[in-house]
C-alpha cells in the first residue's frame, strides 16, 4: 500500500494526465456526432476482425458436424432429383415426366368435394387431368384450366381415384376419399389374400398417365371390415398433410398424346 | 497568494470572454482558428506543479468548450499543453535562468524567450487540437495546414494581448 502511495506520488501528473484526457475523450465521443460515429467505425472495424478470427477457428472445430449436415442434405437433394433436379433441364430431350411448381391460392379440406386452385394456367401449359404432387406426396389431378389459373381435384374428394399399389409387393389397389378427415382416405380393391400390415406403404403405381411411379401416397394405418369377399378395405394416411399445403408440382406428361392415340386406337 | 488567486480569476474570465466573444469569431476561413485563451497556462508561475496546471487547462478549455458545443475538445488539449509545459520551459531554458523569476512573462524572460516557449507550446496545443477535431489520421495533411496558419495568427494575438495588458501584470506582481 505503502508503495502504492509512493508510485502515485512520483507518477501524479502523468496518472493525472491520463485521467483528465480520457475524460475529454468521452466526452467528445459521447457528445459530438461526427466523432461518436468514428470511434463506432473504428471500434466495430476491431470487434468485427476479432470475431472473424474466432469464427475461422470455430469453424475448424465444427467441420466434422458441419460434414455430417452436408451430407444429410445431399441425400435429401438426391432423393428430391425425380422432382426438382430436371425441373426445366433443357439435355433432357426424352424424359417422360416434367414438373412445374406452381402456388395454391385457395385450398379447401372440410368440404365433401374439394377443389384446390393454384397460379397456374393454360398459357404454362397446363391442360385437364395433369397430376399435382408436393414433396411429401401426391395431391390431386388438374381438373379445370383458365389462361392464368387452374383447379385441382384434391384427393379429398368423393370422386377422386388415384391408381396405386404397396411399394414392398406390387399388388395394385384404388385409393378413395370417404369425405370423413382430410387426414385419412381408403384403400379399396385390396386383393383379400394380401396381408397388410399398418405401416405399409403405398405409392403410384405409373398406370395412369397423371402420375409418375413410385410418387408416396400414404400409409397404411388400420384394416376395414368388409362384406366383400375378393377385395380388402384398409384405412391409408395420407403423407400429404393437405392443411398445410403451400407449394406443389404440377407433373406434365410429355408423351401424353402418343399414349393417348395408341389406347384409342385399340 | 490572495492577490494571484484573484489576478488568476480575472485572467480566467476575461480571457474565455475574450477568445469566445472575438476570437471564436475571427475564424479566417476554415483554416486559421485563432486560440487565446492559452495564455493562462503559459503565464502561470513557474514553480506551478504540473498537477495545478493541467486542472486549469482542463477547466478553461471545458469552459471555452462549453461555449462553443464541444465538449472535451479543446480542454483535452490545453491539458496536453499544461502536461507538456514543464518539459518545454525545460529544453528552453538552463536552471539558472528561471532562479528568482516568478512567471514566463516577456517583462521578465525576454521577448525572444518567450516567443520560442508559447510558438513550441502552440504548436503542441494546436496539432492536439486540430487531430483531436479531425478524429483521423487520414487528415493529417489537413490538420498540418490548420497547424502552420493558425499558430502564427495566434502567436501575434498572444503577444499583443501581453503587451495591452502589461499595467494589469506589473501591479500585480509588486
Amino acid at each position: 500500500m505503502y508503495n502504492l502511495f509512493i508510485f502515485i506520488k512520483k507518477y501524479n501528473a502523468v496518472i493525472l494526465f491520463v485521467l483528465l484526457e480520457l475524460m475529454c475523450i468521452i466526452m467528445i465521443v459521447r457528445n459530438l456526432p461526427y466523432h461518436s460515429r468514428k470511434m463506432t467505425n473504428v471500434s466495430n472495424s476491431i470487434t468485427g476482425g476479432f470475431y472473424k478470427t474466432t469464427s475461422n477457428w470455430n469453424d475448424y472445430l465444427h467441420l466434422k458436424s458441419e460434414n455430417e449436415l452436408l451430407a444429410q442434405h445431399n441425400a435429401l437433394l438426391q432423393s428430391r432429383l425425380g422432382y426438382e433436379y430436371y425441373e426445366n433441364d433443357s439435355l433432357i430431350v426424352d424424359q417422360m415426366f416434367s414438373f412445374l411448381p406452381a402456388h395454391i391460392i385457395n385450398n379447401n379440406i372440410s368440404d365433401k368435394n374439394n377443389y384446390i386452385i393454384i397460379d397456374k394456367g393454360r398459357v404454362d401449359g397446363l391442360e385437364p387431368d395433369m397430376g399435382v404432387i408436393c414433396d411429401n406426396g401426391v395431391v390431386g389431378k388438374v381438373v379445370n384450366v383458365s389462361n392464368h389459373y387452374a383447379s385441382v381435384m384434391s384427393m379429398l374428394n368423393s370422386y377422386s381415384i388415384i391408381s396405386c399399389r404397396f411399394a414392398d409387393n406390387q399388388y395394385v389397389a384404388n385409393v378413395v376419399w370417404d369425405s370423413k378427415d382430410y387426414r385419412f382416405g381408403l384403400v379399396k380393391d385390396i386383393p383379400s389374400h394380401l396381408i397388410i400390415n399398418k405401416g405399409d406403404t403405398l405409392v403410384t403405381s405409373g398406370f395412369s398417365n397423371s402420375f409418375p411411379a413410385d410418387v408416396m401416397v400414404g400409409t397404411i394405418e388400420e384394416n376395414e371390415d368388409t362384406e366383400n369377399g375378393l377385395f380388402n378395405t384398409a384405412k391409408i394416411k395420407f403423407s400429404t398433410n393437405f392443411s398445410t399445403l403451400r407449394f406443389v408440382y404440377v407433373v406434365k406428361n410429355n408423351y401424353r398424346s402418343e399414349i393417348d392415340s395408341l389406347c384409342i386406337t385399340h | 497568494m490572495y492577490n494571484t488567486l484573484i489576478r488568476n480569476i480575472i485572467r480566467f474570465i476575461g480571457l474565455v470572454l475574450l477568445q469566445i466573444a472575438v476570437f471564436d469569431n475571427l475564424r479566417i476561413g476554415n483554416y486559421i482558428h485563432p486560440c487565446i485563451y492559452v495564455i493562462f497556462i503559459l503565464l502561470m508561475p513557474f514553480d506551478t506543479p504540473t498537477w495545478k496546471l493541467m486542472i486549469n487547462g482542463f477547466l478553461i478549455g471545458f469552459v471555452v468548450d462549453i461555449f462553443n458545443g464541444t465538449p472535451g475538445l479543446n480542454a483535452s488539449a490545453t491539458v496536453f499543453m499544461s502536461y507538456m509545459r514543464p518539459f518545454i520551459i525545460g529544453i528552453t531554458t538552463r536552471k539558472s535562468d528561471i532562479e528568482g523569476k516568478n512567471e514566463p512573462s516577456i517583462g521578465e524572460m525576454g521577448l525572444q524567450w518567450f516567443l520560442i516557449y508559447s510558438l513550441l507550446l502552440l504548436v503542441i496545443h494546436n496539432l492536439f487540437l486540430f487531430w483531436m477535431e479531425a478524429f483521423s489520421i487520414k487528415l493529417f495533411g489537413v490538420v498540418l495546414v490548420e497547424v502552420l496558419l493558425s499558430v502564427p495568427i495566434s502567436l501575434i494575438f498572444i503577444v499583443l494581448l501581453i503587451y495591452l495588458l502589461k499595467p494589469v501584470k506589473n501591479k500585480s506582481n509588486y
